[in-house]
């Protein structure tokens, strides 16, 4: 308890330090990494923590930014009530989706949320009266009352403390039987079912907080990028956020951060090298999935003891 | 006398060409141990996995505490008080074992997802108790001093005592058991023994094994259904299906002495 | 004639799709593994031809016969390092296997071929030629022929032959086989080799149509729908499945819009894998406990 109020206060500490210590570019980048994050989340719950694999992830993603956006654009909802908006909607578009394809497993579910992907990008680069097209849309800037903010280092206030909130609760309920009922569903669905457990509801609810996570880390960073592009919403953005899952470690929430930092910071730490900024990225998840197929820290599981 | 707890009757179970089940039928009563034996292939395990919702019987019907049961959904069987075990161990081999049987809890926890996300209100009193709770079934099955360990890495035998431990939890009113014995030295066999007669006696819970090993079946069962090639060929007391012609050919073939004792 | 025309290009586009599809199928069939990568294999084989007609001067047809020599070692490559490791870890684990080499791939050739397109020679005459009041195009035609040619020369391998059989065996009956003496990782190794070569030969048939870059792989899910429509279990039920898409799109493109003939096959995909899930994945679900 004294070290959790300990680490409650050194993190406060640091998160009031940092804007005084960094550089706007830096604050810019942190603020992204934690938007980031909480999509990444997102996947740590329904394919590390569920086990089920998840494609359509970058689609909710579009839905949350887009939607805050043309709320706030053409509704006049403001961003910081557009945004939860967004979300909780998202989320029902997920369990509906859950609820649909988790009838099927593993590479049939893929390939679903690869189409459902496919679709939403295409659906916004034609709806172009409601989207712009596939010229994109600005981001009308982040509101509250009178006052707009839009650098980062304002940014900052709101985004940091709300993924910080999120990751909270979210890590406390995979503490929590909720987090177990998803941890025996990925291990066995027959076991877990036969303790009672409504498996393709529990799926489909975990599919709906990754929707939830996926739109809310949009929506945070629709007003960071204040341009939203439909390119940035498709198949191959969706293996990347898997990536970037795969290579923080997919079980843990701490996993999400820790992906998106390095998908984040790579360009900046190769420098010169930005042309094999795609491939080194690449290489890392090869080289996270052949060493750690379970997404866990240790080593690899017993073989004959999959599943 | 108390009216029967499972009820099958008339159950055909087809799988494409195969049929794996014959109009089998069979009632268990309050409180018994019934067991249920046959050669490889007999179709028991087709049968334990019916009951429980795994597969839907093709026709026929079944009945749990007077109430249809075929063709519900797995997990809704469950809920209405039928728990298992498999003859494979499916435990939860990440999990520790006192997280195999909290799992099996989960629907005997109450706090939501708010508590949960908040770990407020009901949540640590709730977590408190359930773990409590997951240690006195880990101590009923002799797994107490285990419950940190993973699952996947027990023995054998303890493995078998967590899944029986993790179904318990659940608090049925039936308990399936699917070759319990299988695997298991003849001393563990012999503690099994007395634990299922235990649950039998203090929980009035009613029990149906299906297992080959006759050290078990013979020294527990009230009663014996004999299965072979999907039919049901026998059924009695322990004496009378040990002494059945049928029995005798369906194990042993045709033109053999069975010369008592298995 | 205007149907005789969107007959032509739907054939064009569904041999396409068929020959993707065939590889796909293969290494269901044969390993169990879905594989995400193939898409990017296909993207590779056409430019491995790329790099020996534009870096080192060949001519097509040696280009040709280098670029599936090359996806040989690439077959063997994938299998060793990724798909032999990982044979017990769980279906999500070889799922992101095969997503993470082919990102591997496809951004290896964005690095160093760069991420604009390349122009790519046709086999046969991109012009159209007029026989009998029909506009035929026979570089299309040469896809029509190389697919069912690959098609008849596979199914006659795996049905026909003692060789193919038995992979086929094996692939059945992984316990069985290892038990009179077949080794399982070397059957499986040949399937990937396989399907490594059917994909350069795809790649290089469809790259002329389709302009060579890192991104073409994305066709792989045309292909997979090809697949998930025929069936996902028979190798002619995958270029049936390919020829059915290929109309239904052309069909979709000219009465509706072109831009709907994309979300049309993606929604196909979609509610195939709704509608008929316990279908296709039939004897998959069945779990024995």
């Amino acid at each position: 308890m004294i070290v959790r109020l300990a680490f409650s206060a050194i993190a406060v500490g640091l998160f009031l330090l940092a804007p005084h210590a960094l550089r706007d570019y830096q604050l810019f980048q942190l603020c992204l990494i934690a938007a980031t994050a909480v999509i990444v989340l997102g996947l740590v719950v329904v394919t590390g923590m569920a086990g089920q694999i998840s494609l359509a992830q970058s689609a909710f993603v579009a839905l949350g930014s887009y939607s805050s956006a043309i709320l706030a654009d053409k509704c006049h909802i403001p961003l910081w009530a557009g945004i939860p908006v967004s979300a909780v909607v998202a989320a029902f578009v997920g369990f509906a989706l859950g609820q649909a394809t988790l009838r099927v497993a593993g590479h049939y579910l893929a390939l679903a949320t690869l189409a459902f992907t496919a679709i939403v990008q295409l659906i916004l680069i034609h709806a172009d009266h409601l989207t712009g097209g596939a010229a994109g849309m600005p981001v009308p800037g982040f509101a509250i009352g009178s006052l707009v903010l839009s650098k980062a280092g304002q940014l900052y206030y709101v985004v940091v403390p709300a993924v910080a909130a999120v990751f909270v609760m979210v890590a406390n309920l995979l503490r929590s039987r909720f987090g177990r009922m998803l941890a025996a569903i990925r291990q066995s669905e027959t076991a877990a079912a036969s303790v009672g457990i409504d498996v393709l509801r529990c799926k489909a609810m975990a599919f709906a907080a990754s929707a939830f996570l996926g739109a809310l880390g949009g929506g945070l960073l629709a007003p960071l990028t204040s341009y939203l592009d439909p390119a940035q919403f498709g198949i191959i953005q969706a293996i990347s956020l898997l990536a970037m899952a795969v290579i923080g470690g997919l079980r843990s929430p701490v996993g999400a951060v820790l992906g998106s930092a390095i998908f984040i910071l790579l360009p900046d730490v190769l420098q010169h090298f930005q042309t094999y900024l795609g491939l080194v990225f690449a290489l890392l998840l090869c080289v996270s999935i052949i060493v750690r197929p379970d997404g866990l820290a240790s080593l690899r599981v017993n073989p004959g003891r999959s599943r | 006398m108390s009216p029967p707890v499972l009820t099958i009757d008339d159950v055909s179970v087809r799988f494409g060409g195969i049929l794996a089940l014959n109009s089998v039928s069979i009632t268990v009563g309050a409180g018994a141990i019934h067991a249920i034996i046959g050669p490889n292939g007999a179709g028991k395990s087709t049968l334990i996995n019916t009951i429980t919702g795994i597969y839907a019987p093709s026709s026929g019907r079944i009945e749990f505490l007077g109430r249809r049961i075929d063709g519900r959904p797995a997990q809704e069987i469950a809920r209405r008080g039928i728990g298992r075990t498999f003859q494979n161990t499916e435990l939860f081999g990440e999990l520790t074992a006192i997280e195999n049987v909290m799992v099996g809890l989960s629907r005997h926890i109450n706090y939501g997802i708010t508590e949960g996300a908040l770990h407020f209100g009901r949540f640590a009193r709730s977590e408190m108790r359930a773990r409590n709770d997951a240690m006195a079934y880990l101590a009923f099955v002799e797994l107490a001093d285990e419950a940190q360990s993973i699952a996947a890495n027990l023995p054998f035998g303890k493995q078998r005592r967590l899944e029986l431990a993790r179904a318990l939890a659940t608090q049925p009113r039936l308990l399936l058991l699917d070759e319990p014995a299988a695997g298991l030295r003849p001393a563990e066999i012999a503690g099994l023994n007395e634990i299922l007669l235990g649950l039998r006696t203090q929980q009035k819970l009613t029990i149906v094994v299906i297992d080959h090993v006759m050290a078990l079946v013979m020294a527990i069962s009230d009663r014996i259904s004999v299965l072979d090639f999907g039919n049901k060929i026998a059924e009695g007391t322990p004496d009378e299906v040990r002494a059945s012609p049928e029995v005798v050919k369906a194990y042993f073939g045709e033109g053999r002495a069975y010369a008592g004792g298995v | 004639m205007l149907l005789v025309q969107i007959i032509m290009s739907a054939l064009t586009n569904g041999a396409i799709y068929g020959l993707i599809a065939l590889g796909f199928v293969l290494i269901y069939k044969g390993t169990g593994v879905v594989n995400f990568g193939y898409g990017d294999q296909v993207t590779a084989g056409a430019y491995f031809a790329l790099i020996t007609m534009t870096f080192f001067g060949m001519q097509y047809w040696p280009a040709v016969i280098a670029a599936v020599l090359i996806s040989v070692l690439l077959g063997m490559l994938i299998y060793g390092l990724f798909m032999w490791p990982l044979r017990n870890q769980s279906l999500l684990a070889r799922i992101i296997a095969t997503l993470a080499y082919g990102t591997a791939l496809r951004e290896l050739l964005r690095a160093y071929m760069g991420p604009n397109a390349w122009p790519f020679p046709f086999l046969l005459s991109p012009g159209a030629v007029s026989v009998g009041g029909i506009l035929v195009v026979p570089a299309n035609l040469a896809i029509v022929a190389a697919a069912l040619l690959v098609l008849s020369l596979l199914y006659l391998f795996m049905e026909r032959t003692f060789m193919g059989k038995a992979i086929l065996a094996t692939c059945d009956n992984r316990l069985g086989a290892s038990l009179i003496g077949v080794r399982v990782s070397n059957v499986f190794l040949s399937i990937w080799i396989l399907a490594s070569v059917l994909a350069t030969i795809a790649g290089i048939l469809v790259a002329p149509l389709l302009t060579l870059s890192p991104d073409m792989g994305l066709i792989g899910i045309k292909g997979f729908t090809a697949a998930v429509l025929g069936g996902f279990t028979s190798l002619p039920g995958a270029v049936v499945g390919g020829l059915v898409l290929g109309l239904l799109e052309a069909l979709a493109g000219t009465y509706v819009s072109s831009a709907f003939k994309d979300v049309f096959s993606y929604g196909i995909l979609f509610a195939i894998i709704l509608v008929r899930p316990q279908g296709l994945l039939g004897p998959l679900l069945v779990k024995k406990v």
